[in-house]
């Protein structure tokens, strides 16, 4: 509660008023989805994900949760994109991951599958209105 | 981005904490990073996990008649072919041709069916998505078995071992009622049922393997040290292992490796181009209504599979286990001997690849010791004594024996 007072007196809002930011500013992008979240950032934008299941093995099916933290001033998601390749085998997966909204800024994409080992990307494009910004992630694979 | 989160991702801890043990590099002639590749080929056997699509799947009764139905010639609609015919078990369960022949020159080799039940897409294209729809392909091609549903529920229902076997898995009451296309299905849940039980067994190189892991330098010597060269090669500069992955040396999936794919002047074999679009017109599919598995999970590889230009003339990554005794080989068995296989690999054609295809592939220029070495830890990848069934050849079933006694 003090730090709430701490961060009103700062911003020079009331301390009710200011209770929700102290939270906000508390809980990192991707808190909330639990334990083991990764990121992957653009300018405008962070994507907090985790693997279900994890960890992401060679060959086994998964699914992400994710969440889109837009970073100062950036309009809000209003969609999310994500695929995977590999960029020194020039090939991608051999599957189409659907997403679908989890509420607010948090997506569901299911159907991704790494079929080889070595150096994956998973691609987020994270779609506001017209804009699509992308955010891409390395996972070394053994 | 932080580097280096996901870099153990996909380790297996058990292989982890296995490598502390492993012998050291030089006791093997293997680097660290390859000792860490060949232990992911193993443990051997790996659990055959029930399929959730075939509630027959591990069923004793299933098992039971799909290995009656397996060898049963009644099957073809003219008495004249059994699944065994080109699924012969004396040959690691393949025919030994080039090209499979049913009622006429098949465009495809018969691939083994040892470890089938590991796998997640089935048959050289991946036209079907549960081994249960496998079976069905060929009881109904054409130029197979080329029966018909109303054939397959008659013959199990006027065949007394068949039906006794059929009941207990399915239920007397489907048996009496359900329509012929029911049963077809069924008769393809049991076959499927049957041929997750055909798992190979332990090699030399599992041997080797298993001595890495616990760290027994001297029982991982007893491995030839041709084969050990040719492990290195395979998990090493040969890039071999990055598709033949893991315990059953398949990743499952699909691959171009430069192999023609002209069945005939004028004619094409579209490989898995061809099965995905078959696949997804396919009623019988994991999408359709004979799946068992409610939760829709089994599904997800079919509604997520995606079509590509790249994927014509891909063709299913064989498994390797048994690879010495499945020749001959590619998609099309032309290529007679494991030597010549990897002449393939070491003088590969790049002009026939794929542009967007991967990148990975190269001709790997072996020396003549070197593609030795590599045949020597293929055919390290054979158990000692083969993989034996016994064909029922018209016994009398213990179903049929249990139920006149009652």
């Amino acid at each position: 509660m003090s730090g709430a007072r701490a961060l009103a007196r700062r911003l020079a809002v009331p301390p009710l008023l200011a209770l929700p930011l102290a939270a906000a500013a508390a809980e990192p992008c991707g808190a909330r989805l639990g334990a083991g979240v990764e990121r992957a950032e653009s300018a405008r934008y962070v994507v907090a994900f985790r693997p279900a299941p994890a960890p992401i093995a060679v060959g086994r099916a998964f699914a992400l949760d994710a969440e889109v933290c837009p970073k100062r001033a950036a309009p809000r998601p209003t969609g999310l994109r994500v695929d995977a390749h590999m960029p020194e085998h020039r090939h991608g997966m051999n599957y189409r991951a659907t997403v679908a909204s989890a509420g607010g800024a948090r997506y569901r994409a299911e159907g991704l599958l790494f079929h080889m080992p070595g150096r994956w990307q998973i691609v987020f494009d994270v779609e506001a209105g017209a804009e699509v910004e992308r955010a891409v992630r390395d996972v070394p694979l053994e | 981005m932080r580097s280096g989160a996901f870099a153990r991702a996909g380790a297996p801890l058990l292989a982890a904490a296995m490598l502390a043990f492993a012998p050291p590099a030089g006791a093997t002639g293997l680097t660290g990073p390859e000792v860490r590749r060949v232990l992911q080929h193993g443990p051997w056997p790996q659990p055959v996990l029930r399929d959730p699509s075939n509630r027959a799947s591990g069923q004793p009764d299933a098992i039971a008649l799909g290995r009656r139905l397996f060898f049963d010639r009644r099957l073809a609609l003219d008495g004249a072919l059994s699944c065994a015919a080109c699924h012969v078990p004396g040959r690691a369960f393949t025919d030994g041709r080039a090209r499979a022949r049913g009622r006429a020159l098949l465009d495809r080799n018969t691939p083994s069916v040892l470890n089938v039940g590991l796998a997640r897409w089935f048959g050289w294209d991946g036209a079907a998505d549960s081994l249960w729809l496998q079976s069905v392909k060929p009881i109904v091609h054409p130029l197979e078995l080329a029966a018909d549903a109303a054939h397959v529920a008659r013959l199990i229902r006027a065949d007394p071992a068949l039906a006794c076997r059929y009941e207990r898995a399915f239920g007397a009451a489907r048996l009496a009622g359900a329509d012929a296309e029911a049963l077809l299905v069924d008769a393809g849940k049991a076959l499927a049922a049957f041929l997750e039980t055909l798992v190979t067994g332990r090699t030399p190189f599992d041997e080797f393997r298993d001595a890495l892991a616990r760290g027994d330098a001297a029982a991982a010597a007893a491995y030839p040290a041709a084969a050990r060269r040719g492990l290195a090669l395979f998990v090493g500069r040969g890039n071999c292992s990055f598709c033949h992955f893991g315990p059953a040396f398949t990743n499952g999936e699909f691959a171009d490796v430069g192999v023609p794919y002209f069945v005939a002047p004028g004619r094409v074999d579209p490989g898995r181009h061809g099965g995905i679009r078959q696949l997804l017109a396919d009623p019988r599919n994991l999408l359709g209504p004979y799946s068992d598995d409610a939760s829709g999970a089994a599904a997800s590889r079919t509604r997520h599979v995606a079509l590509e230009h790249r994927n014509f003339g891909e063709f299913k990554v064989p498994g390797l286990r048994e690879v010495a005794r499945t020749a001959p080989y590619m998609h099309d068995g032309r290529l007679a001997t494991l030597r010549d296989v990897v002449r393939h690999y070491s003088e590969l054609d790049e002009d026939r690849l794929h542009a967007d295809g991967e990148r990975i592939l190269r001709p790997l220029r072996l020396t003549p010791q070197e593609s030795e070495d590599l045949v020597a830890f293929l055919e390290s990848l054979s158990a000692r004594a083969p993989a034996r069934v016994i064909p029922p050849a018209g016994a009398p079933d213990e179903c049929t024996t249990a139920e006149a006694a009652r």
